[in-house]
């Protein structure tokens, strides 16, 4: 096998007292599908949050494509290809749709700030091609008739879509999606499903996703680890997780017998 | 009448002074409070560059050049203040930022060649309110079209949400910086028009008192608001003058006035006059077309 973009070796969050995160073991290769599943507080966003930079790991390492990037600044990560959605969506509220994607454009970023302001040449027209990647990006998303709305004023699904085509708007080799069907309806939640594949293989990239939806996660990831109390309890395929004991244990809790 | 202009000078000073923190505070939404401090660092080099070294040549144009030495000494300070307390969050910034205006103004105050205690006196009539208003325009147009490309946005991002935004890769500490530069690079022009339409310049007018009127005149308007700020200017420039008219009691009581309809105005229109939005010409034309 190839190596992975992505490798957690044995990386640690300690807030204080408490181990968020135990020496966790994570590989993300070209093309994958991946979940993270466990129960509430086992972690799962903290782990977003050192491979996003956000939070720097007591101990361990995260290498991308054999750099590590432990303490890069979050942007610095984005730029080098990983991006991510939020649990508690994270839009510009008070932008419209299409600005909120083509500021994640910006990378692209062919002009300087003197041509804004005298209105160059290079300025229109790297204007003019942001805004079609923008409307192009939006119509995957079926988002392209609202481009003017608020993003605070779509409804919750959408925003949930509008945030999603905001992260692959940065180019990203590797999609991070934290729990991309809370608060959607089992209708959302289906075309969610086959959105996910369908971007996976039309934009070439590696999804790494975080999710409680059993059906969700079983229907389309190919691996998935199981997290509890911040440690890996399994990993597996669908099927190999669904029979687990260990798994099982942890989400209905310690049987009594 | 010479009354009236000297008024209406002195709006066209204060709509570049609030329009330039607006982007600071109201764009980027980082809480600066050391407004002032520029202003008075673009005025001094200014004024300096007036008395002591002052060009064979038009006064017009040395006006020119006088209004670039003070914004340029201004954003020069404003580099080397944005690099440590940008990184500092809310308050921290605004108390950091505070204290920096409050040192210029001692550090003046202790320069004997400009003046010291006794201000800056013998400075040449550059500015008339045409070229007052020219920078205004200048100052207006620069920060709009700024706003209006991916630069603006992503200045804009970061009032929006600082870690959505790094998210996507924004480098916020550099638009952060970016914001403070260009809104204090303005800060000193303006000063550099005050002191060459005043003539006279003292420590004392630029104390910290300035900093939050010049804050109050962005919040009234709105802030992220550049109509809210140019409007705001004009009303806190104007308010004192109007009250002074209604008499002398009233005046003595101005900053209790002042304080009062700010209240109401928190209390009745938090967003502030314009909120976020901004007065849109063609659009207010076309809709009385149709
Ligand atoms: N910044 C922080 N400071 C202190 N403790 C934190 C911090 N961030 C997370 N934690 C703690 O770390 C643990 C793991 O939190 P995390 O958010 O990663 O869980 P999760 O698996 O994403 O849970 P959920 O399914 O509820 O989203 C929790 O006990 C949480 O309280
Ligand atoms: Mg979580």
């Amino acid at each position: 096998m190839s190596a992975p973009i992505l490798h957690a070796n044995n990386i640690t969050m300690k807030f204080g007292g408490l181990v968020a995160v135990d020496q966790l073991n994570l590989k993300v290769f070209k093309n994958d599908l991946v979940g993270i599943i466990g129960p509430n507080g086992a972690g799962k966003t903290t782990v977003f949050n050192m491979i996003t930079g956000i939070y720097t790991p007591s101990d361990g390492e995260i290498i991308l494509e054999k750099r590590n990037i432990n303490t890069e600044r979050p942007y610095a990560i984005s730029q080098l290809g990983i991006s991510r959605t939020f649990q508690n969506i994270r839009l510009f509220k008070d932008l419209s749709v299409i600005d909120n994607i083509r500021l994640a454009g910006h990378q692209g970023l062919t002009y300087s700030a003197m041509s804004s302001i005298i209105r160059s040449k290079s300025f229109k027209t790297a204007e003019k091609k942001l805004t079609e990647e923008a409307i192009d990006l939006l119509k995957i998303f079926k988002l392209e008739n609202k481009k003017d709305f608020l993003a605070k004023n779509l409804p919750y699904g959408e925003q949930r879509r509008l945030e999603i085509a905001r992260a692959l708007a940065t180019g990203p080799q590797l999609l991070l999606l934290d729990e991309p069907a809370a608060g959607m309806n089992p209708n959302e939640t289906n075309e969610l499903s086959e959105l996910i594949g369908w971007l996976r293989d039309y934009f070439k990239i590696a999804i790494l996703l975080i999710e409680h939806d059993m059906g969700l996660v079983m229907n389309v990831c190919e691996r998935i680890y199981v997290l509890d109390y911040g440690k890996l309890i399994a990993h597996g395929t669908p099927g190999e997780i669904q029979n687990n004991p260990k798994v099982i244990e942890a989400y209905l809790g310690t049987e009594v017998d | 009448m010479e009354y009236l202009a000297h008024l209406t000078l002195n709006c066209g000073i204060f709509i570049i002074l609030a329009v330039s923190l607006n982007l600071i505070n109201g764009m980027a939404g980082q809480f600066s409070l050391g407004h002032a401090g520029f202003w008075a660092i673009g005025a001094y080099t200014g004024a300096a560059f007036s008395v002591f070294s002052p060009l064979p040549i038009p006064d017009w144009m040395n006006l020119f050049i006088g209004c670039g030495i003070g914004g340029i000494s201004a954003s020069i300070a404003g580099i080397l203040i944005g690099i440590p307390c940008l990184r500092l969050r809310g308050d921290y910034l605004a108390i950091a930022t505070l204290g920096f205006s409050e040192i210029i103004r001692l550090l003046i105050v202790n320069m004997d060649v400009v003046g010291g205690p006794r201000g800056f006196t013998n400075i040449p009539k550059w500015a008339n309110l045409g070229w007052v208003y020219l920078w205004v325009v200048i100052t207006i147009l620069f920060i709009s079209n700024l706003m209006k490309g991916t630069h603006g946005r992503a200045i804009i991002s970061i009032r929006e949400d600082e870690i959505a935004a790094e998210s996507i890769g924004i480098n916020t500490f550099k638009y952060k910086l970016m914001a403070f530069v260009i809104g204090s690079g303005f800060a000193g022009v303006a000063g550099a028009l005050f002191a060459y339409s005043q003539q006279f310049i003292h420590p004392n007018g630029f104390n910290f008192l300035w900093s939050v009127i010049i804050l109050l005149m962005i919040i009234l308007g709105g802030l992220g608001s550049i109509t809210g700020a140019v409007i705001g200017a004009v009303i806190l420039t104007l308010l004192p003058e109007v009250l002074r008219l209604m008499g002398e009691t009233i005046s003595q009581w101005r900053m209790v006035i002042y304080s009062l309809l700010l209240i109401m105005l928190m209390l009745w229109r938090p967003q502030g006059l314009f909120g976020k939005k901004e007065l849109n010409l063609s659009a207010l034309l076309g809709r009385k077309k149709s």
